[in-house]
């Protein structure tokens, strides 16, 4: 588009004709931007005209949506935002804006990002494009099918347990999750704010170098955000890992592992042997206890963030007349689907006078030990690696009411949220059609090692085309 | 194990109305596998937190907002949110 090759016009119409297309079939779309082609148009104007342009000249970006663009639905997949329109910019959407990125729509997730396989929309579940009776991951499900799909260039997500990395690893595509602070949460519908970050979903590395250079950076409006100093990811991309030392996470590879997402990551810590990398193995032991922590954090954060919805500020639907307090809020929160509904119970059960002691304060201290032994673990190794998630993309429906099943699956991601530290998936390998991703970890603010890191596997493997 | 009568007493606390039985059985499983934690050996651990100097947070300053939120809402009064009767 810079060069003249082709119009933004022609880029974003050929994008929504793309999501015409295929979007019937997976369903990575709740909302659609009506205006991209008029936007597209005058960004055309501008680059015609020789007027200062942005750096993504109109480049088509899906959003999750719990992320808020003004004057646009923001619907977080449940049925009490239906018809929410925020009322401003959240700081990511702002800066893009600014860099002349256009959002073609906003895409599906589970209920409020509480969930790993999209099957907790109240709006449906969206499929994964490599098999469509396969769940595309989640909660960033959406963005990680309308990335694969060739429905947008990138798509930024929210990672709170691994909602960017888990469905980067089922649709093939990479997903990174910064240190925490790195890019501002304000306008991201809050879930877990403690552990949460937003994270971009992408085709290649390079892609989510060039967005964390866009959107990272503190923020008057997010006092958790750290100054980057204005980093430049994309620069010295390739400086490869020659001489760097990398552990392999021992509890990440154990029992439960699919048989060829253990030989893909062999194969992954070969490749990184062979460019250079020495690589040992090193024992996290509280991985054992990181699910259970992490659910007893996020559900009591959960418990308190969505105590807003009642009807009142948010939803709306109903009058009050004819109601007492209670009772209204109680059928106000009837909206709130069935996931949602057992984590604020969880909620509120396990930070409760008498029970404290047994979850809340003993999860914020496996916590505390996990990180002291990742710290630790950053003394001797510039990189952690595991499989992204432990087994292939699950058909829809097959675990949905086995809830342990379903909190496994994260046993590999939390750990990088928990701790702050920045995390990636990378495509790596296709196993009887279903896409694997490899998931390196750095210390934390190190996130430009890590895309180096990643950048130098992503050369070692080609991957067929998405079979759309 | 956490009781029917445990988990109705928090949603009622939590003003949540149960009317899907599956509800039970899923939280008791929930919070079953969180027992693990007892085997975590972390009684004797610190927690940590994370401190910010108040010096860093942004100045406690009204900002103003040009949009009239309240009118975006379906049941106001002046500047006030209306609310069911509390009695």
């Amino acid at each position: 588009m810079k060069s003249g090759n082709i119009s933004a016009e022609d880029f974003i119409g050929k994008t929504m004709e793309q999501i015409q297309n295929v979007d019937d079939s997976l369903h990575a779309f709740l909302s659609i931007n009506d205006k991209a082609i008029d936007q597209a148009r005058e960004i055309d104007k501008k680059i015609k005209s020789g007027g200062k342009i942005g750096q993504c000249f109109g480049m088509p970006i899906s959003i999750k949506d719990n992320i808020c663009i003004k004057d646009t639905k923001t619907t977080c997949a449940s049925k009490m935002l239906e018809n929410f329109i925020a009322p401003y910019d959240a700081t990511v959407i702002t800066k893009l804006k600014q860099q002349d990125a256009i959002f073609v729509g906003k895409v599906n997730l589970d209920e409020f990002a509480m969930g790993l396989s999209t099957e907790f929309s109240a709006y449906g579940p969206s499929k994964n494009p490599w098999n469509t009776d396969y769940v595309p991951g989640g909660s960033s499900g959406g963005s990680a099918v309308s990335v694969s799909a060739f429905e947008c260039v990138a798509s930024l997500g929210s990672d709170t347990g691994g909602s960017v990395r888990n469905p980067a690893s089922f649709c093939s595509t990479v997903g990174y999750k910064p240190t925490y602070g790195l890019i501002s949460r304000y306008g991201l519908i809050s879930y877990a704010n403690s552990i949460e970050q937003i994270g971009p979903l992408t085709r290649t590395v390079e892609d989510a170098a060039f967005m964390l250079n866009l959107i990272a950076g503190i923020d008057p409006n997010d006092n958790t955000t750290v100054d980057n100093n204005n980093e430049d990811y994309l620069k010295d991309i390739n400086s490869g890992i020659e001489g760097k030392k990398i552990g392999i996470i021992k509890e990440m590879i154990g029992e439960g592992i699919d048989p060829s997402v253990l030989s893909a990551t062999k194969d992954a810590i070969s490749k990184l042997e062979g460019l250079g990398a020495t690589c040992e193995e090193v024992s996290l032991d509280m991985v054992k206890y990181s699910v259970a922590a992490y659910y007893i954090i996020t559900a009591t954060e959960a418990g308190s963030n969505l105590a807003r919805y009642d009807n009142l500020r948010y939803g709306y639907d109903f009058s009050v007349e004819g109601y007492e307090f209670n009772s209204y809020i109680e059928k106000a929160r009837k909206k709130l689907g069935p996931e949602v509904t057992r984590r604020m119970i969880l909620g509120g059960f396990v930070p409760s006078a008498g029970h404290a002691g047994k979850y809340f304060l003993k999860a914020l201290k496996v916590k505390s030990k996990l990180t002291r032994q990742i710290n630790d673990a950053f003394k001797k190794f510039d990189l952690l690696i595991s499989p992204t998630v432990p087994i292939l993309p699950f058909k829809i429906g097959e675990k949905i009411n086995d809830p342990v099943a379903l909190f496994l699956i994260d046993i590999n991601t939390v750990t990088a949220n928990l701790t702050g530290k920045p995390a990636i998936s990378i495509p790596y390998a296709i196993s009887n059609g279903l896409p694997i991703g490899i998931q390196l970890i750095a210390n934390s603010m190190n996130d430009k090692l890590l895309l180096q890191a990643a950048y130098a596997l992503e050369k070692t493997v080609k991957l067929p085309e998405v079979p759309i | 194990m956490v009781s029917r009568e445990e988990i109705e007493h928090v949603a009622k606390l939590m003003r949540i109305e149960i009317d899907d039985p599956t509800i039970y059985e899923r939280v008791d499983k929930m919070i079953g596998y969180f027992d693990i934690l007892d085997s975590a050996g972390v009684e004797s651990e610190e927690i940590s937190v994370r401190e910010i100097q108040i010096t860093n947070l942004r100045e406690d300053k009204y900002i103003p907002f040009d949009e009239k939120l309240i009118e975006k809402l379906n049941s106001y009064k002046g500047t006030y949110v209306r609310a069911p009767k509390m009695v």
